[in-house]
């Protein structure tokens, strides 16, 4: 039964007009008109990252780790790419009338108060670099602890950290992210968002209390939960291959290199494709009305692709400066951020963070959800 | 005797302070069609969502072959079949696909659902149209798409709720045709309307309600067995002096004079040959009349004397 359902529910979607338009045409509507917007922005971008030159000044009266880092840093990666070289400077003076020349981007200071990091703009680069930062007192941190807590074991510790790869093995640093890759991003994050429209449309026909088929289905001898998941099945396959479409046209057709490997990048699409549709189900549980049951997706989809740049790119940065909790509860904000970083820093941490907290407002919404549809009777009709 | 179908006892269901359903009671024998009669409003199709456990209710209780009813009651639901008011079928998928989805909710046999889909699209003469949209279908139609999704997997009760509002009266002959073989075939039917016509000339028995209660039960004969007024005469009369009317009173049976328009209408508590009784009055008096006709009661008849109202109102 449940296969039955999941093949009627993929033919009743998938011959609806408006949801084909919206969630298969109009993506690649809007990607075709950011292509001719700035597409050629996104292969020529100033910002796209190119080996920098960066300068560090060693206050500390020995030598210090943070400096290897920096050696190992501007040698050559196993892709053939360095990404930075070093310029190492012994006052500030000289470092800062080089960053004004542009001979570097910027520069570190190492002293006793920890490593300081002077840039002149804010940008992809000083992220970078700031990033490298943070990274290295991670591992000192580690270190450091260790050798409070168990000092005989600080030898151990050097030798495991070092077993790893070296510091630029932990960052895929190369690949050439555009700034302007963000609204590409923000697309998929909206296109997966529209399937929130399906989860609404799916559940109408399966609710008694939502139409006249719903009363047939749950006067029918099929459980309700069963109907109900062969349908999110539907709805949830359907996105992902209106997303993978989006993905292949931009990345073979309009040939912009999106920057996520395809397995990740179907991988996290799924996973959008599965918030949507859960943010859906959410939805279409709580709402009744007809009208509201598109309205209410619909505001939903643009308000979190707005919130995620998809029509001003500065917004999330923005919102990450003054408000970040948004970017972390705005599933649209998540996806762009997952992608993001994936595909400037690798698997990182965050990205790991920013997939964890999608799957689990996937699970939050079909928990919620679930609540609302085991409802077996209604008060009303 | 007969098997007990259907067992609804003080069935209650308010609506915040509004009574949709005031203790209600029903028993349905199997095989019978039972004709639920009302006005809108009165409170049939919240029994009947009921009597489906789609809808909670505040008092009663509700039984289908002695067991129970619940949403879990699978093996009852199985045997159910539900053609409702409004047309629940799928736009996009075509008419051989509707039917084939909601038989397939019950049938889980390949091939004996479609020999079910078949027989359904074949009863309700859909055959034909089994590769079209429902958007492609005339009202009519449609309404037999409505009726072949409820009914393809051959239940043995079958619930329909206003089944005729807006289908032109051939498609209407044809569904109440098709009502009738399906009880032929062994199918008990509840039967919800406002058209006493139909009532009357479908079911074995009928139920009248009124603001959710059962105001009268019985077969169309007995309900109007059970009037006073047996017969209504209606006749042109052009000169309506008070005289008049107090003398036709005087007939013997007649028990109410009333003037409408430019008739009077003269109803008669039983007795016979009512009609000379009253045309040879008019005609020993010398008193002109045009037209004359006689009405049997129907069931708007019984409605009005139980509730002082039209079935329509």
């Amino acid at each position: 039964m449940f296969l039955r359902i999941f093949v009627y529910k993929l033919k009743e979607l998938s011959r609806k007009y408006w949801l084909v338009g919206w969630n298969f045409v109009f993506p690649l509507v809007l990607a075709t008109a950011f292509f001719l917007g700035f597409g050629n922005m996104v292969k020529e971008d100033p910002d796209t990252l190119q080996t920098f030159d960066v300068g560090y000044i060693n206050e500390l009266d020995e030598s210090a780790g943070f400096e290897q880092v920096l050696e190992e840093l501007s040698e050559e990666n196993d892709e053939g790419t360095v990404l930075l070289n070093l310029h190492t400077y012994s006052s500030k003076k000289k470092a800062i009338e080089d960053m004004n020349s542009d001979e570097i981007y910027g520069f570190y200071v190492e002293s006793e108060d920890g490593i300081e990091t002077v840039i002149r703009f804010n940008g992809y680069v000083s992220t970078i670099m700031n990033e490298i930062v943070r990274e290295y007192n991670n591992y000192t941190d580690v270190i450091s602890d260790i050798s409070k807590d168990h000092p005989e074991k600080v030898a151990d510790a050097i030798d495991a950290i070092s077993a790893r790869d070296g510091f630029i093995s932990e960052h895929n640093f190369g690949n050439n992210t555009s700034q302007y890759l963000q609204y590409f991003y923000a697309l998929l994050a909206m296109t997966s968002l529209f399937s929130s429209w399906i989860s609404t449309t799916m559940l109408e026909g399966m609710c008694a209390n939502m139409s006249e088929r719903g009363k047939r289905v749950e006067c029918s001898p099929a459980s309700k939960f069963v109907s109900i998941a062969a349908g999110i099945l539907a709805g949830t396959l359907l996105q992902i291959v209106s997303n993978i479409i989006v993905v292949i046209y931009i990345q073979y057709i309009l040939r912009i290199n999106l920057g996520v490997p395809m397995g990740t990048m179907i991988v996290l699409c799924s996973i959008g494709s599965g918030l949507g549709i859960s943010a859906g189900i959410l939805m279409g549980s709580m709402i009744r009305n007809e009208r509201l049951l598109v309205t209410v997706p619909l505001f939903f989809t643009m308000t979190c692709s707005f919130f995620s740049g998809l029509m001003w790119g500065q917004i999330k940065q923005l919102l990450q400066y003054n408000c970040p909790i948004i970017n972390k509860i705005n599933p649209a904000a998540l996806l762009t951020d997952a992608m993001y970083i994936r595909s400037t820093y690798g698997p990182t941490d965050e990205f790991y963070q920013d997939t964890f907290i999608m799957c689990l407002m996937i699970v939050g919404c079909l928990i919620v959800s679930t609540l609302f549809l085991r409802r077996r009777k209604y008060v009303s009709l | 005797m007969s098997q007990q179908v259907v067992s609804i006892d003080n069935l209650v269901k308010r609506y915040g302070e509004n009574v949709a359903v005031d203790h209600f009671s029903l028993s349905i024998e199997e095989g019978e069609i039972l004709g639920l009669l009302g006005p809108n409003g009165s409170g049939k199709t919240t029994t009947i969502n009921c009597l489906l456990s789609l809808l909670t209710f505040d008092k009663g209780n509700i039984k289908i072959w002695g067991k129970e009813m619940s949403p879990s009651a699978y093996d009852i639901k199985s045997q159910i079949g539900v053609v409702m008011q409004n047309v629940a079928v799928i736009e996009t998928l075509n008419v051989y696909e509707n039917v084939d989805f909601f038989c397939g909710l019950y049938i889980n046999d390949k091939k004996l659902r479609k020999q079910y889909v078949e027989e359904a699209l074949e009863f309700t003469g859909l055959t034909e149209y089994k590769k079209q949209k429902p958007k492609k279908l005339s009202g009519g139609l449609l309404r037999r798409l409505n009726i072949a999704c409820g009914i393809a997997h051959k239940p043995k009760l079958i619930i329909f709720d206003e089944p005729t509002v807006a289908v032109d009266p051939q498609s209407r002959n044809s569904i109440l045709e098709g009502i009738k073989k399906m009880n032929k075939a062994g199918a008990t039917i509840i039967y919800t309307s406002h058209y006493m016509e139909e009532v009357e000339e479908l079911c074995s028995r009928v139920v009248i309600m009124d603001h959710g209660k059962n105001i009268a039960n019985g077969t169309a004969n007995e309900l109007k067995s059970s009037l006073i007024s047996r017969e209504k005469i209606r006749i042109g009369l052009p000169n309506k002096s008070p005289e008049i009317l107090a003398g036709l009173k005087e007939i013997n049976h007649v028990y109410k004079v009333k003037e409408d328009g430019e008739d009077v209408i003269i109803k008669c508590d039983g007795g016979e040959h009512n009609l000379v009784h009253v045309l040879s009055y008019l005609t020993d008096n010398n008193i002109p009349f045009g037209h004359v006709t006689t009405e049997l009661p129907t069931l708007n008849d019984v409605f009005l004397e139980i509730t002082g109202k039209e079935l329509r109102d």
